[in-house]
């Protein structure tokens, strides 16, 4: 009898056991342990900002890892990655300023370097416009969560305008005498950040439109190699007026050696009246600097432009395929596209107004004024994306154009060499791409 | 006779076989694939031998890597003049038994050490036009008109490139100088002070001439920094404004980041080149100057 009892008590023991050590595979299978891990994000200056911070923080108590943010300075970061990328030393995670064709042309073989998330129910967190920068060949790779206010048009200080009666401009001579006027005042008309070398070039990208209106099909021309930026009459325009300004001292005494750092403060100083600046830019302003000043937004009008810069993409995070983390990537991607992070990252963007994402629980927080320029656009004038997402290869020499554009304006190239100088990077990528078109 | 030798001759083998390894033999393989199309595609489509492709490309095409080379060579040329005399006249004065020189020597070393990402933040910062350190400082000295656009100015910005290449280059040459001159007999200058010879026929007749060695080591380690310069460059002006500083590596840099690598590698087999013309012509005069003393 005792021997009897001796055994139920041994079989009981060993099922609990069993049991036990079933719960605890079945716990491991559900929260995988990360606990140690380091996560590392290579990024360049603006893309995260501070934004992701307090998201960061939660992840790394949830999953008790560390993560390494990498934030390179935006004129070295497109060489670096790319050399990371070349060398198999890339970061878990890495960013790029994505587009419908640059995973192509800016990652090459995303099956060797990127992870791929397909089927991963974040997919759906993004617009559907957003993904044809996150998908290669049907398989996603990148997530993109970026603002849909209005991008790189024209911000000027409102009140500053009425109080001197200065009216906004819409063509390109009613700008040239505005300039004028207000440099006679000795406030600079339109800050422009040569030194950070990537932002003044998007005064000739953003008005892409008036380039294809000027000569219908240009895009698809330029995407089939039957067409070239060299000898554009409307481009040659446009950077001859971009010159015009600087030779006249509009964009500032030293555009080319300034950088954006202090253009908030500029701008909360009233020490220059326009900049080319994403519309949630206001908020900053006002935040950062308790001016009472009014702002607005206009269209740029460089080249007669009435376009509206629509341009569905922006930087994109990647999952790096040689990461020795993959299940911490997914998870990282997985954490921050849940609508408490969406929240978060909304919420702690001093240049974001708004998330272009599908989940009706994010609050968004639209400036009035943002609305009452999206209102005053017709719709058929935001049908063209901007020049650099529009055409292929071309947003992948966005630093050695704007060398080239600060080549010219200091007499040392002429504008065709400019336009040339792109068609023959285009070539050299497409070439490298192995796109027939250029066979 | 190798019964003589203090060490025998295997002992050669590891540290040949590092070097053949991990310096001539990738050397040897980048000079081989500036003769392809290596690129970033080639994973996928292969590499092929393209002959002098990439070499005619550099030479004749409108992106002037002509310019590049150009300014490499003027800047090994001029950084080693702005470094050289100025550190061998500062070894000269702290050898002298200047009060306090062991400190001096210390503040004149310590910007070697610094890192260039460091020295750039901080230069960048101090000559920015509109709020940088150095024109405010003219501006309350109410000397406006030495105000310059240090680093956007084309006719400035090497002048600055060079400035702040010297600063922190000095003391580590001046070093070099410190230990040959340390190595000179005292009886040698008291000898010539008895035949007379004032500070600049002592300068000539002795210290130079016993001064070679150090002369030599300065100018090929100078001139081969020279020839591959990038960080000071990368890190002040990324090859700007426009393209006025680019050098050879920042271009090899640019070709490599953008995928084309048999570019790249041609680029720098044509530094790789020039550098050993030049060092192997430095070493044979000097080292035969030095023989005939």
């Amino acid at each position: 009898m005792k021997r009897r009892a001796l055994s139920m008590m041994l079989a009981a023991a060993m099922v609990a056991s069993m049991t036990a050590g079933m719960a605890m595979t079945v716990s491991a299978e559900e929260n995988t342990d990360f606990a140690g891990e380091e996560l590392s994000i290579l990024v360049s200056a603006g893309w995260m900002d501070n934004r992701y911070d307090a998201t960061i923080e939660r992840f790394e108590e949830t999953y008790d890892v560390t993560v390494d943010l990498q934030t390179i300075p935006a004129d070295q970061y497109s060489d670096l990655l790319q050399s990371k990328l070349a060398t198999d030393s890339c970061a878990d995670v890495f960013w790029i300023q994505s587009n419908p064709f640059a995973i192509e042309s800016v990652i090459v073989d995303p099956e060797k370097y990127c992870l791929d998330f397909t089927g991963a129910e974040w997919e759906s967190v993004m617009p559907e416009a957003r993904l044809a920068s996150c998908k290669y060949n049907d398989k996603l790779y990148g997530l993109q969560l970026w603002h849909n206010s209005p991008e790189y048009v024209m911000v000027y200080n409102k009140t500053l305008f009425e109080e001197n009666g200065w009216e906004v401009p819409s063509t390109y001579e009613e700008l040239k005498a505005l300039c004028a006027e207000i440099y006679d005042t000795g406030i600079t008309p339109w800050f422009m950040p040569g030194a950070d070398g990537w932002q003044h070039q998007l005064t000739f990208f953003q008005i892409g439109g008036c380039y294809e209106e000027a000569q219908p099909g240009l895009y698809e021309a330029l995407n089939n190699n039957t067409a070239t930026f060299a000898d554009n009459e409307k481009m040659l325009e446009v950077l001859n007026e971009f010159k015009e300004f600087s030779d006249a001292g509009y964009f500032g005494e030293d555009w080319i050696g300034t950088d954006s750092t202090n253009m908030i403060n500029e701008f909360g100083d009233r020490t220059c009246a326009m900049a080319v600046a994403n519309s949630s830019f206001i908020k900053q302003i006002k935040e950062e600097t308790g001016t009472e000043d009014e702002f607005g937004l206009f269209l740029e009008p460089f080249g007669e432009n009435t376009w509206f810069p629509t341009n569905p993409a922006g930087p994109t995070m990647f999952g790096y395929n040689g990461t020795e983390h993959p299940e911490l990537v997914k998870e990282f991607f997985s954490f921050v596209t849940s609508t408490e992070s969406l929240q978060e990252i909304l919420d702690n963007s001093p240049s974001y107004t708004n998330l272009d994402v599908n989940d009706d629980a994010v609050e968004q927080h639209w400036l009035p004024e943002e609305e009452e320029f999206m209102a005053s656009i017709p719709a058929d004038k935001m049908t063209v994306s901007v020049l650099q997402t529009g055409t292929k290869y071309t947003n992948d020499y966005w630093m050695n154009f704007g060398q080239d554009m600060v080549s010219f304006c200091l007499g040392e190239m002429e504008a065709n060499d400019v336009l040339k100088n792109m068609d023959t990077n285009r070539a050299e990528a497409a070439k490298t791409a192995g796109n027939e078109a250029w066979n | 006779m190798n019964k003589k030798k203090i060490y025998p001759q295997w002992f050669l083998i590891a540290p040949l076989a590092l070097y053949i390894i991990f310096f001539l033999l990738p050397s040897f393989m980048g000079v081989g694939y500036s003769f392809t199309d290596w690129n970033s595609r080639s994973v996928l489509k292969g590499t092929h031998f393209v002959g002098l492709q990439n070499y005619i490309e550099i030479f004749t095409s409108e992106k002037n890597y002509l310019d590049g080379i150009g300014h490499t060579l003027m800047f090994t040329i001029v950084s080693n003049i702005v470094k050289i005399i100025p550190a061998l006249m500062i070894a000269i004065i702290l050898q002298e038994g200047l009060r306090g020189q062991g400190f001096y020597r210390t503040v004149m070393y310590l910007p070697s050490i610094l890192p260039f990402v460091i020295i750039g933040l901080i230069f960048k910062s101090i000559l920015n036009y509109n709020n940088g350190l150095l024109n405010m400082i003219f501006e309350m000295l109410h000397m406006d008109f030495l105000k310059q656009k240090w680093l956007s100015d084309l006719n400035v910005v090497w002048k600055s490139i060079i400035g702040v290449d010297a600063w922190r280059g000095i003391g580590y040459v001046m070093t070099i100088f410190l230990a040959g001159l340390n190595t000179i007999p005292k009886s040698y200058y008291e000898a010539a002070q008895i035949d007379g010879a004032n500070f600049w026929q002592r300068l000539r007749y002795v210290t130079l001439p016993m001064l070679t060695g150090s002369i030599m080591i300065n100018l090929v380690f100078g001139i081969t920094y020279g020839l591959k310069v990038f960080d000071i460059v990368y890190v002040l002006t990324n090859g700007g404004p426009g393209h006025a500083t680019e050098v050879m590596t920042t271009y090899a840099f640019q070709l490599y980041s953008k995928g084309q690598y048999g570019m790249s590698t041609a680029l720098n087999s044509i530094l790789l080149l020039i550098t050993a013309v030049v060092g192997v012509f430095i070493v044979r005069t000097l080292g035969k100057q030095e023989v005939q003393q």
